[in-house]
């Protein structure tokens, strides 16, 4: 069992190395000591509050993967309303019930950043960004998300 | 009866005119000689089988039935055969007997070879015809089935006369060297206007325990006028002297004949090994014997007269194999991660190599492929397709529809995949 993840993620870690080029907005990397520890800088999706961010996600790959789904949260503080504030826990289908051994993480990657770019507020883990965007005040959701983006993800300037 | 026989001496002689002359001439003056041996065998037979002269009726009947079959009578000769049917009739019932076996012997397998015959037209015109692979093809089937139509009058005699090597050259052959090897000129002559008949009753000795009573009921009789010592020698004598003729004619006939080799270009080609023409006739005469477990079977899928426009059954069912052949050699380019009705190389899931079960085990319609050992693994969890996330039936039914169909799409691309080989 640990010997096919450890194969499955040894597979999907050349696989990173080859689509480093292929996806600029993804940065897997593998921790040195810890094949079942990853991490991943993903890039803010554009025309969202969170465009310009990095924010730095931390993988927690089970003995079982890839049968079971690996455990994402986010280390970088982000406002979003499938995200937990304080945690990073990450509210997100196919890391639940929905996984697929077929996903990689790679792709986990990319679900995320589709999820930063459509959040769904019906299943809030930060109450107070789905309230926003339940109540319908996208512009507060906006500017909220945007400035914890400011804070926690970008660069510190100067 | 007896034009039939004629037509079928002309349908064999057809490409050799100056053979053909030789050999009436031959026969001519045979004739005078031939019909003195008959009355004077008939005479004999007459003395000394006297007592028996309850004969059938039936037996002369018989007889000329057996004298159409070997049908290499001549005219006069079986004029004379007909002439001496009231002679006849002091027989044995054995021989009758025996003359009936035989007969039915030769009915049937003058019926099997005629359907052999009619096969191998068969399948050398279809080849013919769908291969149209050289210019003469247009033509050439027709002849062939005229020649072929001989052969069916023909090769029935051959294979009467000498068992399975029957030919219609083998009385040719006979009537030119028989003089010079069979030591009485007399019956020689004989031997020669007559052949057919000789060597249908050497046969029929070799074959027939009862030998003189049967063969005197052929119309082979002109063995009969030679001493019993002589019998057994000339017997043997005639076999060699086949032997050797089979040869030289053989070889006479590729040196002399370049009509005939003219007309079967198909040997030319190289394309139908075995096509007509007068060249080939001791070939098919012999060679359908042989081949008969094949002629009863359908195409053998390396057979030349193959008809190319015939399904490719043994190609179909390497498919698979070629598939996994090629997908496996082509694995590191196409990738584990082609989503297509590609088959991957490795289980997307745990990715190990799938072997043959695996590659051909499609658990889910979706078309998702994984090893077994995975889908073991997700059947003991959640039990639903990595593809597309749908509870995999773990009704063995579907399972299977679900394999069959992956099989088809394996077939499929496999097709596809030999068709790019082959271009």
């Amino acid at each position: 069992m640990n010997q096919a993840s450890r194969a499955r993620l040894f597979k999907e870690y050349k696989e990173v190395q080859r689509e480093k080029v292929a996806d600029p907005d993804i940065q897997l990397v593998c921790d040195e000591a810890n094949i079942f520890k990853w991490t991943a800088l993903v890039k803010g999706p554009s025309e969202t509050p969170f465009e310009g961010g990095v924010f730095q996600l931390a993988f927690s790959v089970p003995d079982q993967y890839p049968l079971q789904p690996p455990q994402v949260k986010f280390l970088t503080k982000i406002f979003h309303p499938n995200v937990h504030f304080k945690t990073g826990e990450i509210c997100l289908d196919i890391l639940k019930n929905a996984w697929s051994p077929a996903w990689t993480l790679q792709s986990v990657c990319r679900a995320i950043i589709a999820l930063m770019a459509h959040p769904e507020p019906d299943s809030p883990l930060n109450c107070d960004s789905g309230n926003l965007l339940r109540s319908g005040d996208i512009r507060g959701y906006q500017s909220m998300a945007r400035m914890y983006t400011r804070l926690a993800a970008m660069p510190k300037k100067g | 009866m007896e034009t039939e026989g004629q037509n079928c001496r002309m349908g064999s002689y057809i490409y050799r005119p100056k053979k053909t002359k030789k050999v009436f001439e031959r026969i001519r003056g045979a004739s005078v000689i031939h019909i003195l041996s008959h009355t004077l065998y008939f005479l004999s037979l007459y003395l000394s089988l006297y007592l028996f002269s309850d004969q059938v009726r039936v037996f002369p009947i018989l007889e000329r039935v057996d004298s159409a079959m070997i049908s290499d009578s001549i005219p006069k000769a079986s004029i004379s055969m007909a002439s001496s049917t009231p002679k006849n009739l002091p027989k044995k019932k054995r021989a009758n007997r025996s003359a009936k076996v035989k007969q039915n012997k030769l009915v049937a397998r003058r019926g099997q070879f005629i359907s052999q015959v009619k096969n191998k037209i068969g399948c050398k015109d279809e080849a013919n015809g769908e291969g149209g692979l050289h210019g003469g093809a247009s033509v050439h089937p027709e002849n062939e089935r005229g020649q072929a139509m001989e052969k069916l009058e023909i090769n029935p005699r051959g294979e009467e006369e000498i068992y399975g090597d029957g030919s219609p050259m083998n009385h040719y052959s006979d009537s030119e060297s028989s003089p010079l090897n069979s030591p009485t000129s007399h019956t020689s002559s004989v031997l020669g206007s007559n052949g057919s008949g000789v060597q249908f009753t050497a046969s029929s000795r070799s074959g027939s325990s009862s030998g003189r009573s049967s063969s005197s009921s052929s119309n082979g009789c002109c063995s009969e006028i030679m001493s019993e010592d002589d019998e057994e020698d000339d017997c043997l004598d005639d076999w060699e002297a086949l032997a050797d003729a089979l040869a030289a004619t053989e070889k006479k006939e590729e040196v002399h004949n370049p009509e005939s080799e003219f007309d079967s270009p198909p040997e030319k080609h190289g394309i139908g090994s075995q096509s007509s023409g007068v060249v080939i006739n001791p070939e098919i005469g012999g060679m359908a014997v042989k081949r008969d477990p094949e002629l009863c079977r359908a195409w053998s899928p390396d057979d030349a007269f193959r008809p190319q426009s015939l399904p490719n059954l043994s190609k179909q069912y390497s498919f698979p194999l070629i598939s996994e052949r090629q997908l496996s050699r082509g694995g590191p380019v196409w990738g584990c991660k082609n989503v297509g009705g590609t088959v991957p190389t490795s289980c997307p899931i745990c990715c190990e190599d799938l072997d043959c079960t695996d590659s051909s085990f499609l658990p889910c319609l979706c078309g998702f492929r994984l090893c077994l050992f995975c889908h073991k693994r997700i059947l003991e969890q959640d039990a639903r397709c990595p593809g597309c996330r749908k509870q995999y039936d773990r009704d063995d039914s579907i399972e299977k529809e679900a394999t069959l169909d992956g099989g088809s799409l394996t077939i499929r691309l496999a097709r596809s995949c030999s068709m790019i080989t082959r271009s």
